[in-house]
C-alpha cells in the first residue's frame, strides 16, 4: 500500500487535516443557503456586472422616498404626496424590474448549473432548499418594497416640527408599513419564483414574470370598466391592483376615486385575503417543483 | 490502519454535543434494492455489503451505478428495498447521514459565476460547518486538490482537470467519513487522469476516508481500489478483494515466432488442449510437465519461444467470455 504511513504524508502534505469540530446541520445548512442566496441576489461575491442590475434597480425604488422627504424638508411637512399607503403606485416598475431579472437566477442557477444534485445530497431535505431559497428573495425583494416605507415614516418624524406629537398621530404607520411591504414582498416574490421555477429557459422565466406584472394590469384596467359585474374580479389577479388593494386595507385608508380599486368596488379586506391565497398557491407550486425535479 | 482509528475515536467522543456516529461493520448494506424507471429495471434486488477501504463500482454504463449511488444518498427513492450507509438507514435519517458523505457526481455541478473559493466555503456551511472552520478547511481543501491563485477566479474559466478537483474539493471539505465518486476522472487527459487517481488513493489511504469509486474504466479500479463490486443489469455480478480478481489464472499463455499454427499442432499431438488467440497460444495449466512439453515442441519445430506465463487474470475478463470456462470441464 502505497503512503501507507500517515505521519510521513502529513509532513509533505499539510494541505489535508482531519475535521473533529461541530456538525451543525440542517438548520445551519438553511441559513447558509438563505444567507448565500440573498447575496446572490444583489450580486454580492460575484463580479461587478453581476451587481448592477439588481443594485441600480434597488436604488431607483428609493426615489420617490427621497424626493418626498426632500420636498418635505423644504416646505415643511404639510404637503404629502408619497405616503406609505400608495407608495407601491409609485415603486412598480423597479419591483418588477427587480423580480424579472433577478427572480430567474434564484433557481436557475442550480437548474442550469445541476448544482442541486450537491445540495439535495447534504443535510437538507428539498422542502428546505425551497423555504430557504424563497425566504432570501422574498428579503431582498423586501428591501425594495419595505425599505423605502421605512425611511419615508421614519424621515417625515424626523422633519416634523414636533416630533411627541408626530409620534402620538402617526405611530401606527410603523407596524402598518412593516405589513404592508413584507406582503408584497411575499406575494410578488413568491409568484415570481414560481414563474421562474417552472421556465425551461432563463429569458422565458424573464417574460413570464415580467407578463404577470406587466401584462395583467392593463387587462385587468380593461376588464374592471367594460367586464360588468364579473370583469371587476379582475382587479384581484393583477398582483400590482390585488396588492395595491392589500396596502390600502392594511393603512386602512379608502382608495382614490379614480382608482382600479374604487371602480371594483370590492371590499378592501377580499384584496388581503387573495394576496394570502396567491402567497399559499406559489409556495405550493415553488415546494412541489422542488419535491419532483430530478436533481 | 491507525488512523482509521483515531479518527473514529475521536469523533465518539464528541458524539455527546453532535449525532452519534458508530463505525459500523460496513459502510454501505443493502437489502434487495430495487429500482425501476417506468420499464426499465435500473437496480434488480441488489443486495450488498461493503466493508471500510477504497471499493470500485464497477459494471458497463448504464449497469446502474450512478442508480446506486444516487440512491444510497437520498437523491432518488428506491422502488422498493432498503438500504443503510455508516449505519443510517437512508431513507428515514437522510439528513442525518448526509452530514458524514461527500458526493461528487459525475455531470458538471459548479456555478460558472463564482470562484473555487467562495463556492467551497458555501459548501462547507452548507454542510454544517461553522464560519471559521469553513473558511480553514476551504483553503486547506483547495490545497489538498492542487487549487492554488487560480481559486479566486470565476468557475466558468476552469480547465476540465481543475473543475473536476473543485468537485472533488465540495465532496472532501467536511471531512466526510466515505466519498462517492462518479466516474471522477470523465472527461481528463491522462496526465490528469493519472493527478486524479493519485489524489483518490492518497484520500482513501493517507486519511482513512472509506471510497465508493463508480467507474467503467477497469484499469482504474485496479490502481487505486481494494476492493470491487461488480454490477451488471442492476444485479450483483462479483464482489471481493481486487487480489482476488487479478489472481493467476489455470491458463498459460505461450507466444513463438514463427508460425503458431505448427507449434498447436505438435502440442495437440502430444495430447494438450490448445486454444488460438491470436498470435498466442492458450493452453490449461495443469502442472509443470506443460512447460516441458510447449519448450520441447518449440525446439523440435526451430521456433524462438518469446513468451511462456501463466496468465493473470484482468478485471476485463469479468466482461467477456473468458477462455478459462472453455476449460472448466478439463
Amino acid at each position: 500500500m502505497p503512503g501507507a504511513d500517515p505521519r510521513a504524508g502529513a509532513i509533505y502534505d499539510l494541505g489535508y487535516r482531519t475535521y473533529d469540530g461541530p456538525r451543525l446541520g440542517r438548520r445551519a445548512a438553511i441559513l447558509a443557503l438563505y444567507t448565500f442566496t440573498l447575496r446572490g441576489a444583489f450580486g454580492i461575491g460575484r463580479r461587478t456586472s453581476a451587481k448592477i442590475v439588481p443594485l441600480v434597480v434597488a436604488a431607483f425604488a428609493f426615489i420617490p422616498a427621497l424626493i418626498q422627504l426632500g420636498v418635505a424638508a423644504l416646505l415643511g411637512s404639510r404637503i404629502e404626496i408619497i405616503a406609505p399607503w400608495n407608495y407601491l403606485g409609485y415603486s412598480e416598475v423597479p419591483v418588477a424590474l427587480f423580480c424579472a431579472g433577478v427572480a430567474p437566477d434564484i433557481f436557475g442557477r442550480d437548474l442550469r448549473y445541476r448544482t442541486l444534485s450537491l445540495y439535495f445530497s447534504r443535510a437538507l431535505l428539498r422542502s428546505d432548499y425551497a423555504i430557504a431559497k424563497t425566504a432570501a428573495f422574498v428579503t431582498a425583494l423586501a428591501v425594495l418594497t419595505l425599505g423605502p416605507l421605512l425611511l419615508l415614516t421614519i424621515g417625515n418624524g424626523l422633519a416634523s416640527d414636533d416630533l411627541p406629537g408626530y409620534l402620538a398621530d402617526h405611530w401606527r404607520e410603523f407596524p402598518q408599513s412593516l405589513a404592508a411591504g413584507l406582503v408584497i414582498a411575499a406575494v410578488a416574490g413568491c409568484g415570481s419564483l414560481a414563474i421562474a421555477a417552472h421556465a425551461p429557459r432563463r429569458a422565458y422565466a424573464t417574460v413570464g414574470v415580467a407578463a404577470w406584472f406587466l401584462v395583467t394590469l392593463p387587462l385587468a384596467g380593461i376588464l374592471v370598466e367594460i367586464g360588468g359585474e364579473i370583469g371587476r374580479f379582475a382587479a384581484w389577479f393583477s398582483p400590482f391592483d390585488l396588492l395595491y388593494g392589500a396596502a390600502l386595507a392594511i393603512f386602512g385608508h379608502t382608495p382614490g376615486a379614480d382608482s382600479i380599486q374604487a371602480r371594483a368596488d370590492l371590499p378592501l379586506f377580499s384584496y388581503l385575503l387573495l394576496a394570502v391565497a396567491h402567497f399559499a398557491a406559489a409556495a405550493l407550486l415553488i415546494l412541489r417543483r422542488f419535491q419532483r425535479v430530478q436533481a | 490502519m491507525h488512523v482509521i482509528e483515531t479518527r473514529w475515536m475521536s469523533s465518539s467522543a464528541s458524539s455527546a454535543a453532535y449525532p452519534l456516529y458508530t463505525p459500523p461493520m460496513h459502510v454501505i448494506e443493502t437489502a434487495g434494492l430495487t429500482r425501476r424507471f417506468g420499464d426499465v429495471t435500473a437496480l434488480d434486488d441488489l443486495t450488498i455489503a461493503v466493508p471500510p477501504g477504497i471499493t470500485g463500482l464497477v459494471g458497463a454504463n448504464g449497469a446502474g451505478k450512478s442508480t446506486l449511488i444516487r440512491i444510497l444518498l437520498g437523491l432518488l427513492p428506491a422502488t422498493s428495498g432498503s438500504a443503510r450507509v455508516l449505519g443510517y438507514d437512508v431513507a428515514s435519517e437522510g439528513p442525518t447521514l448526509r452530514q458524514f458523505v461527500g458526493y461528487m457526481p459525475e455531470h458538471d455541478c459548479l456555478p460558472g459565476d463564482v470562484s473555487a473559493t467562495e463556492f467551497i466555503a458555501h459548501m462547507a456551511r452548507v454542510n454544517g460547518l461553522p464560519g471559521d472552520a469553513a473558511r480553514e478547511r476551504t483553503a486547506e481543501t483547495l490545497r489538498h486538490v492542487g487549487l492554488f491563485e487560480e481559486r479566486y477566479r470565476d468557475i466558468r474559466g476552469y480547465s476540465t482537470g481543475m473543475k473536476q478537483r473543485v468537485k472533488l474539493a465540495q465532496a472532501l471539505v467536511h471531512d466526510p467519513r466515505l466519498l462517492f465518486l462518479d466516474e471522477p476522472t470523465n472527461g481528463l487527459d491522462p496526465a490528469g487522469r493519472d493527478d486524479m487517481l493519485d489524489l483518490v488513493r492518497r484520500t482513501g489511504h493517507e486519511f482513512g476516508i472509506s471510497i465508493v469509486m463508480a467507474s467503467h474504466l477497469l484499469g482504474e479500479i485496479e490502481r487505486v481500489c481494494d476492493q470491487v463490486v461488480v454490477i451488471d443489469g442492476g444485479r450483483l455480478l462479483r464482489q471481493g478483494a481486487i487480489a482476488d480478481f487479478t489472481a493467476a489464472t489455470g491458463t498459460l499463455i505461450v507466444e513463438v515466432e514463427g508460425d503458431p499454427a505448427a507449434l498447436a499442432d505438435a502440442l495437440r499431438a502430444a495430447g494438450l488442449r490448445v486454444e488460438g488467440d491470436g498470435r498466442q497460444l492458450l493452453l490449461p495449466f495443469d502442472g509443470d510437465h506443460v512447460l516441458d512439453r510447449v519448450r520441447d515442441a518449440c525446439a523440435d519445430l526451430g521456433l524462438g519461444l518469446v513468451r511462456l506465463e501463466r496468465r493473470r487474470q484482468a478485471l476485463e475478463d469479468l466482461f467477456r467470455p473468458a477462455p478459462e470456462a472453455l476449460h472448466a470441464g478439463s
